[in-house]
This record gives structure tokens, sequence and C-alpha cells, in this order.
């Protein structure tokens, strides 16, 4: 520890993060979704899932990985915009409920009194309402489609976030280093966001790994109902469409679409268990 | 000669990790013969608690790699297997911890937990376990033993948590006691009381006792024997008496000389670096840094008063009922009133939760006062708004206790000492203010080139020397240390209160020192506060406090210091 260089929190979390060797592989498969999403998003070297191919219910092989569905067309492809659909329901949701759930936490945490009293009352209201059901309502009013998904997922997610947030910062309030900031002149802005948010900022990126997950996952679930993507593929209209092709033996579909699913899911969990250990400042020398 | 209860044979320890391997003990040998105390001494990580675990078998293998031989009654305990380890653990080894809080289960009864050990142990039925239990009670001095029983551990005081813990230890009538700084939480004067009980108990039931401490001047009172670790090695063993007369070893000699002696000191405390170099070579100690120090109390009389409170009182409500009404207070400060005159140090002394901290808060305004006047060059500042309280921070520092939790992670020390120079607007721009912070990390001992490193990569002392640091940018006039060395191990604080003093010279600095070590106030202060209660009880210049206390509570407190042996200064010289 004499003179040789220091190495900043986050490079050193990282350097941890990617000497396990599952959570380096989920960091992978997490780059490689958002990959196929962006370039999905423009249109660029994915197979087209709109013209039909061949046949209708063609079994996988030759070029076409996953066969064709009714009306022919490519199941891959579907799979790949599903993909595009899915990454960006996980990250439009995210970028909604993390700044609410990180702002409306520390308030309520730093100031306490009557301000946590009421935010908490509306945390603990907003959690006792089944969230399919709120899901369904909001979808209801705002209509059926993508934008209404990404309000939906985002207004009900910020929920847990807030609540961990809240009390992450009553304890770091009443730390030393915080009395110390106040002890200088330091104001109310400078300790929340200049002391105490960075202290917290580890569980909002372990926060946005399982948000990300849980968002992909209700996307699936609300399309499956039919009340999310309308006119075009993801996972959960086609997990939705083979329904009725099972009985007819067309497994591909629903396989595609479930293992796409599954394998980021799982990478998304393992991720945000591997950030947890690399990021927590507790484990730190352990 | 009768063979000794306990011997151990090059005994070694490593902690091996993926990375890389620690020699936590290295091939440390020493007998506690039966019926005696042997002591262990030494700094924070010098291997002394890994000592104990070792001898319990409570280290977890691996990480740990164990080598040598621990002989417990003629049986070597490493080789011992699991369930026989077992059997002796708790039954003919028990071990005190030093945290009362922690180490008792809060979801059971305190007897219920005693009596746990004596059925496991002894096979006792539940009745019988409980009135031996209670018994137990009554052995260890809880009052009303029969009631306590049933008192959970957050019913109990510290004092009474620690004689639990005890009870529990000495139930099964153990041959060997490990005491694993039992008192180091404890206020003075309960530590007194749970030395004596420790000593009693040992005479009664013929235990030997293994006392680790850091606490030169407790280990003069319990121990037989002493052993000296220093950086996991064994440096000194002999009989207390020698230890403290004639040490051999510059360290032995360092930690005993930079205690602050309730008697006479020298101007600036001796510290290990005194008596020994880095690399662990002796030195010699100077005639001048040997010589006892008579402090002019009366020389800065005549200056202007800085600091004046009248009867502050700081009351904090106790909320409880369906709504949280207020069902009472809490008096934290009642009624305080005191002067401090300019370039003065004032030592605030008194045990925990008697509001000394509180009374340093409130004055700084961390803490709003509930009724009372603070005045500062003579200006009342109790009721000075927010803003112009901010502008008066220049002057007024603190700094606190605990250096780990006072300096944030995330921040580099290059940051956290320009902070106060960013929030007040001084110090011209971001290069001038890190040329002052370099210019006061050199001030407080440390490197200037350390500033982008972030605090988890420096010691404890270091840390609160940054701290100290972070205080002094502003250039302040007062300056509240609140237990400012109480986490530090001596050495460290010696060094610390060193700084301390040379930085008062340097910047003219006014000092309230809030403490519960009377000797290191004593060495510090040229007047002393003592609080009990909310209470200021007794304010007098230092030196008639140490030798005729007025106030019964003051006497008190003064005899509950553990004594130690004095120590001559001039001794260190050879």
């Amino acid at each position: 520890m004499q003179d040789q260089d220091t190495k900043s929190l986050w490079g050193d979390a990282f350097s941890r993060l990617v000497r396990d060797r599952w959570a380096l592989i989920s960091l992978i498969i997490v780059l490689a979704y958002s990959l196929i999403a962006l370039l999905a998003s423009f249109g660029v070297g994915v197979p087209d899932w709109k013209t039909s191919m061949g046949a209708e219910y063609l079994p996988p092989g030759g070029s076409l990985w996953l066969g064709t569905d009714l009306f022919g067309r490519d199941v891959f492809a579907k799979v790949i915009h599903g993909t595009k659909i899915a990454m960006s329901v996980g990250l439009v949701t995210s970028l909604i409920a993390i700044p609410i759930g990180v702002v409306i936490g520390a308030l309520a945490g730093y100031f306490g009194g009557w301000i946590d009293d009421i935010i908490s009352w509306f945390i603990t209201t907003f959690s006792s309402i089944p969230n399919i059901m709120l899901l369904i309502s909001i979808t209801l009013i705002l209509g059926k489609g993508l934008t209404s998904v990404y309000l939906a997922l985002g207004m009900t997610g910020w929920v847990g976030l807030a609540r961990l947030i809240r009390g992450e910062v009553m304890k770091h309030k009443e730390r030393e280093y915080v009395q110390a900031a106040g002890a200088i002149g330091g104001g109310h802005l400078r300790k929340l966001f200049i002391h105490i948010l960075p202290n917290v900022t580890h569980l909002v990126i372990i926060n946005t790994s399982l948000q990300f997950q849980t968002a992909i996952k209700s996307e699936v679930i609300l399309s499956y109902l039919g009340l999310g993507v309308q006119g075009e593929p993801s996972w959960g209209t086609m997990i939705d469409d083979a329904r009725m092709e099972l009985a007819r033996g067309v497994w591909w579909q629903l396989a595609g679409a479930t293992v796409a699913m599954f394998i980021v899911v799982l990478a998304f969990n393992i991720l945000g268990d591997a950030l947890r250990d690399a990021l927590d400042p507790k484990l730190k020398g352990k | 000669m009768e063979r000794p209860l306990l011997s151990i044979q090059d005994l070694t320890v490593d902690f091996i990790t993926r990375d890389n391997s620690m020699r936590a003990v290295d091939k440390i040998s020493f007998d506690v013969p039966m019926g005696k105390t042997v002591g262990i001494v030494g700094e924070s990580g010098s291997g002394k608690s890994v000592t104990s675990l070792a001898i319990m078998r409570l280290l977890p293998q691996p990480p740990a790699n164990i080598s040598g031989k621990i002989l417990f009654d003629g049986t070597d305990l490493l080789a011992l297997p699991d369930d026989e380890m077992r059997k002796i653990r708790g039954n003919k080894i028990a071990m005190i911890f030093q945290e009362p809080m922690t180490s008792l289960n809060p979801v059971f009864k305190t007897g219920a937990q005693v009596a746990e050990t004596l059925m496991l142990h002894r096979g006792m039925d539940k009745k019988t376990a409980w009135e031996k239990a209670i018994d137990l009670f009554n052995e260890v001095g809880i009052p009303n033993p029969s009631q306590k029983v049933h008192a959970y551990p957050h019913e109990m005081s510290g004092g009474q948590k620690q004689r639990v813990m005890i009870a529990m230890a000495i139930a099964c009538d153990p041959k060997l006691l490990i005491c694993d700084e039992p008192t180091t939480a404890l206020d003075v004067t309960i530590q007194k009381q749970v030395i004596e009980l420790l000593q009693g108990l040992q005479e009664k039931h013929r235990m030997s006792m293994l006392f680790i401490t850091h606490d030169l001047g407790v280990i003069a009172d319990v121990a037989d024997e002493v052993v000296v670790m220093y950086r996991s090695k064994m440096v000194e063993k002999d009989k207390t008496r020698s230890i403290f007369e004639k040490s051999n070893h510059p360290y032995t000699k360092g930690l005993i000389a930079c205690r602050p002696d309730l008697g006479a000191n020298p101007k600036r405390l001796l510290t290990v670096s005194d008596f020994m170099d880095e690399e662990g070579n002796s030195l010699k100690v100077t005639k001048e840094r040997v010589q006892v120090f008579e402090k002019n109390y009366e020389a800065k009389n005549d200056s202007p008063i800085l600091l004046e409170v009248k009867d502050l009182h700081t009351h904090f409500p106790i909320k409880g009922g369906l709504f949280g009404r207020k069902v009472g207070e809490v008096k934290a400060v009642d009624g305080v009133s005191f002067q401090l005159k300019r370039g003065k140090t004032l030592g605030l002394v008194g045990e925990s939760g008697c509001g000394k901290t509180t009374l340093g808060r409130t004055i700084l305004r961390l803490i709003e006062p509930t009724s009372g006047s603070i005045s500062y060059e003579g200006k009342d500042i109790t009721h000075l708004p927010n803003e112009q309280m901010r502008l008066l921070r220049r002057k007024m520092q603190i700094i606190f206790q605990d250096p780990y939790s006072s300096l944030n992670p995330r921040m580099t020390v290059g940051e956290i000492l320009t902070e106060p120079l960013v929030v007040h607007g001084l110090g011209g721009g971001k290069s001038e203010r890190l040329n002052t912070a370099k210019e006061l990390m050199e001030k407080v001992g440390l490197k200037a080139n350390q500033l982008n490193r972030y605090p988890h990569e420096f010691s404890g002392g270091q840390r609160q020397r940054i701290c100290i640091a972070r205080a002094l940018m502003l250039r302040p006039e007062f300056v509240i240390c609140d237990e400012s060395v109480s986490a530090l191990d001596v050495s460290i604080q010696a060094q610390v209160l060193n700084l301390l003093l040379d930085l008062q010279q340097e910047f003219k600095l006014t000092y309230i020192f809030i403490s519960h070590d009377l000797g290191v106030v004593n060495f510090i202060s040229d007047e002393v506060g003592v609080m009990n209660k909310g209470k200021l009880v007794e304010m007098d210049r230092a030196d008639r406090i140490y030798k005729n206390p007025r106030e019964e509570y003051t006497k008190t407190l003064l005899s509950a210091i553990p004594k130690g042996l004095p120590k001559n200064l001039e001794a260190f010289l050879s």
C-alpha cells in the first residue's frame, strides 16, 4: 500500500466481477442480447420477419433454423425481433422506474418526519395493489401497445427500489461522515447528493439488473394476455400463438421464445448476484 | 515442576486465501500455569485474538492453517477430533468476548442462555438448570437474580450483560477461562467491578485465566505473567512486575511509555517510534524526551473568553404509544454552564451516556439546543440562522471518534480534504486547493502524494490524521475532539495526541477534548469538566481535579482507573 497506483473503487469492483467465471459469461450474454436488440432496431444484419419464407409450419432445418409459423414466416427472425422488444421494455422501464425510485426513496429516508410518512403511505398503498391488476388497468386506460407496456411497467417498478433506498439513506444519514459534511458547513443537497447517494449507487446497479429481467418477464405475461405488444412479434405473443400449435406438434415457436427468454433472465439473475458480491462495500477484503 | 494447565508450543497460524497468504501468529510458545493469570498484550492485528481462537479451535480451516501444539492438561487440542473438542469447549475451557451487546442472543431470556449451557454440558434437567442459573446470577453479582433470569438482554445494562456472559462461562466450572478484551467496551467504573469479579471467581474456582487486552493498566492489575505480541510474533514474556520494571524489547518499552500517566508526563508523549525504528532496531531515548513537563496552567488566563455556555439544555423526546406521542424526554444535557478562554483546552470526561457527546454537538449546533445559550466570541449563536451558522463553521470544527465511519468511502482523500474549501468557496482554484491539502497532509504526518487514495487504503491512525487535516482545512480557531483517540491503539493514540498538541501551538487552537479516558484528558487539558447524567458535576484546573477531587462522583471515577504500575520516566533512558 506504499506508493503503487491506487485502483478506483469501480475499477476494483469490475475486476472482481470478471474474475467470477459465471458472472463474466452472464455479462457477455447480456451484452450480446443488447447488441442484437440494437442491430434489430436499426434493421442491420438481422433477418426479416415480415415476409413469408415458405410453407406454413415448416420444421427447423436448412436455412430456417427454427422453422416457420402459420404464415410461413421465419421463427428465428421473430425471436430476434422479440429480443429487441424485450430489451427495449427492460431499458425503458428501468429508465422510468429507477429515477422515481431513487428520488422518492432518498427524500423519504433523508428528511424523515411528515415527508417520510406521506411517501411511506404512498409506497405501502402502491405495493398492496396486485401488480398484474394494476398493469392491466393501466394498459386498458392508455390503450394496448408498446407505449402502454413501458409506462405500466415503469410506473409500478419503482416501489421496491424506493423502499430499499429509503432504508439505506436512513442508515447513512446517521453516519459520521455525513455529520462531518454538516460540520464543515455542507447543506442538505450536498449531504444527500454528494455524500449519501454515491454510497448507495451500488444498490441501484444491482436493482437495475433485477428490474430489467422482471420487466422482460412482465412484458411476456402482458403480451401473452393480449394486453401488450400488438401487430409485431414478441416472446409473449409467440408463446400465445403456440397454444394452438402444440396440439399439432409444432413446438419450435414456443421453444424459440422460451429458451431466448430463459437465457437472458438467468444471465441477469446471475449478474445481479455477482454485482452484489462485487459492489458491496461490506464484503470488501473477505 | 508442576505441569502447566495450558502449554502452547510453536503455535503458527496462517490465513491462506486465493490471492495471498498471511501469517497471523508466528511460532509463539508460552505456558499458563494452574490457577494463574497470563496476559497477552499487543495492538490490534498483532495476533492476540487469533491465538485465543486457535486455542478454542474456533478458527475455520481453511482459510486458517494451524501448526504447532496446544497442550491442555496434557492433550493436544489440535489433534482432537471435532466432537471431543466440543466437549472441552464451553466445559473445560470457556471464553468471554469483548462485546457483551452482541454475544448474547437477543431473543432468548438471559437465564435460558445460561441454563442451556448447563443442560448441554452437564446433562441437567430444565428445572435444576434454571435453579443453578439463579445461583450463578447471584454469584456474578446481578441484583435480584431470581427475577433477572427472566430478563432479555436488552433489559440489562452493558455491565450486567458482561456478568451474564461470565455466568455462562463459569457455569461448568472451567479450568481455563479465556477473556478476550472483556472490559474494553465498558466504562471505567464497570470495568473495575468486572475485573474484581473475575479475580474473585478465579480464586474461588481455582481457574487459570488467559487475559487478552491492549490495555497495559488492566494487565498490570490482573496478570501474573505477561506475553507481549507484536506483528504476529511474541517479542517478550516475563513476570508482570519485571515487564513493567525492566522490559527488554524496545516495543514493550514503547508500549509502557506511551500511556499517558495520571501523574507526571513528558511534554510530548513517548511513542514506540522513540524506542524502535521501522526495521525493529532499538533506538536510544534522549534525556529531554523523558523530562517531566510541568504544565503552566495559568499561562493563558488573561486571554479573552472564546466560548461561553449558559444553562444549556438538550432534551430528546421519547416517543411511544399508538401515534408516536411524546411520552417523556431524555435530558441528555441538563443545565450546563462554563466558559472557555482562547488557546486553552477543556477536557470533558464522563461515562457513556453522560451527555458529553451531545454537549459537544449542541455547542456546534449540529443538534439544536432545547434551551439556554451558547455565545462565541461574545456573540450569541444559539438561534443564529442557518446561513450565518454556515459561515461560522469555518471557525469551529469537530473531529469525530470513529476514523472508519467519518470518512466517505467513495471519495478520495483529496476530495475529502478540499471539500470544506469548495463548500465555502475558498482557497482559489482546484490546483491551489489541492496544494493546501498537500501542505496539511504533511503537517499531520502523511505523504502529500497519497491524495488520490481512498480511505480504505489507510490504517486507523492514518485515517484519524486525515480527519484532523480535514478539520484544519478551514483554519478554524476552535476544535471539538469527540473521543478522537479512543478507537486507536495506545501507541497510535500517543502519536495523535502529540500531533494535536503540536497543531494547537502552530494554529493557536482552542480545544474541547471529550473522552472517557481520564489519563488522556489529564495529559492534554488545562481544565477538566466531569459530566454525569447530563450535568457538569465538577469543573476545575486539571491538576486540581486529579489531586483533590471534591465531588463524590469524580472520586469514584478516579478510583476506578486501573492503577497499573507507576512508570519511571528516567528508567527509559537505559
